[in-house]
């Protein structure tokens, strides 16, 4: 028996590992950067802090009460991850972009406030559409151009800046994001949910988590 | 060469800065090592006591002037690992 038939025989427990190791690495993300960010009040720092509160959240609801709670319908659970999932994408590009959009001081809510609250409407309307069509290509296409910009944010970045070394690592970190999205799409379209590349998938994820949390743990333990 | 606008965090690094320097100073000597116009100045100043990092006291003569809490001598501290964390992750 190779380790994916192990694995695959395993997959509920897994399953649950699986939420609660993304979700404790996101926790630890967020906690790791409160006194930094209660020092500097950033913005940008607010709204990545808020993508990866909301990574977290997705990954509970969509795992642990799936497996947990099997009464509750995944018509509910599906639609809510949905829609965290793709707010935390949301959040992580404008932890990126702020700047540009003029963002007024007054803005006491980094939750809901008149520039993100789009984003929370989008994300309603996307986890809806997919939920009504029984779909997930809303999210994905929505992941998928989210993480574009993205990597060209931090490569950007990188190139205008690269004595900032997990600058590379971010971009890196970013276009394995993309990676993952244009490979959920091609799951989910192409292969039929293959029970194996979506093994692949959730571990590219984890590494994903990993890395960002890696370059937190370097910076902020000086 | 004009010189590069100085970001909001780096202004509030300035200002916190010189009061530590002079460990405690006048809103008038404060105001001209900030470089800021008087509007800004004020608009700073004032989100910088309400969020606890700076103090404005009054002496025995009933002169004014500005001291660091322990929030702002912390905020000091970490500085350079605030600004290394945030041009790190491009935010």
């Amino acid at each position: 028996m190779d380790i994916y038939q192990i694995v695959l025989a395993n997959k509920e427990v897994l399953k649950v590992i699986y939420a609660l190791a993304i979700s404790l690495i996101c926790m630890f993300i967020v906690v790791k950067t409160d006194k930094i960010y209660k020092l500097s009040l950033h913005k940008g720092l607010r709204y990545f802090r808020n993508a990866f509160f909301f990574y977290g959240l997705a990954f509970l609801a969509r795992y642990l009460f799936g497996v947990l709670f099997p009464t509750i319908n995944y018509t509910i659970i599906f639609p809510i991850f949905e829609y965290l999932i793709i707010l935390a994408g949301f959040f992580l590009l404008y932890s990126l972009t702020w700047k540009k959009f003029n963002p007024s001081e007054k803005e006491h809510s980094s939750l809901i406030n008149s520039n993100v609250i789009i984003f929370h409407i989008m994300a309603i309307i996307l986890a809806l559409l997919d939920t009504l069509l029984g779909t997930f290509n809303f999210m994905f296409y929505s992941q998928i151009i989210i993480f574009f910009y993205a990597s060209l944010i931090a490569y950007s970045n990188y190139s205008k800046n690269s004595k900032r070394k997990f600058l590379k690592f971010y971009f890196v970190a970013m276009l394995l994001e993309l990676s993952l999205w244009v490979l959920n799409l091609l799951t989910a379209t192409l292969f039929s949910f293959n029970r194996l590349l979506l093994l692949n998938i959730g571990i590219l994820n984890i590494i994903f988590f990993l890395l960002i949390l890696y370059g937190i743990m370097k910076i902020t333990k000086k | 060469m004009t010189a590069k606008k100085r970001e909001r965090l780096e202004v509030i690094k300035d200002i916190i800065y010189t009061i530590n320097k002079n460990h405690e100073i006048k809103p008038t000597r404060l105001l001209y090592a900030s470089n800021l116009s008087p509007q800004m100045f004020k608009e700073y100043i004032n989100e910088l006591i309400e969020k606890k990092f700076i103090q404005l006291e009054v002496d025995e003569k009933e002169k004014k002037f500005f001291s660091l809490t322990k929030k702002g001598r912390d905020f000091l501290q970490e500085y350079k690992m605030i600004e290394s964390f945030i041009e790190n992750f491009g935010l």
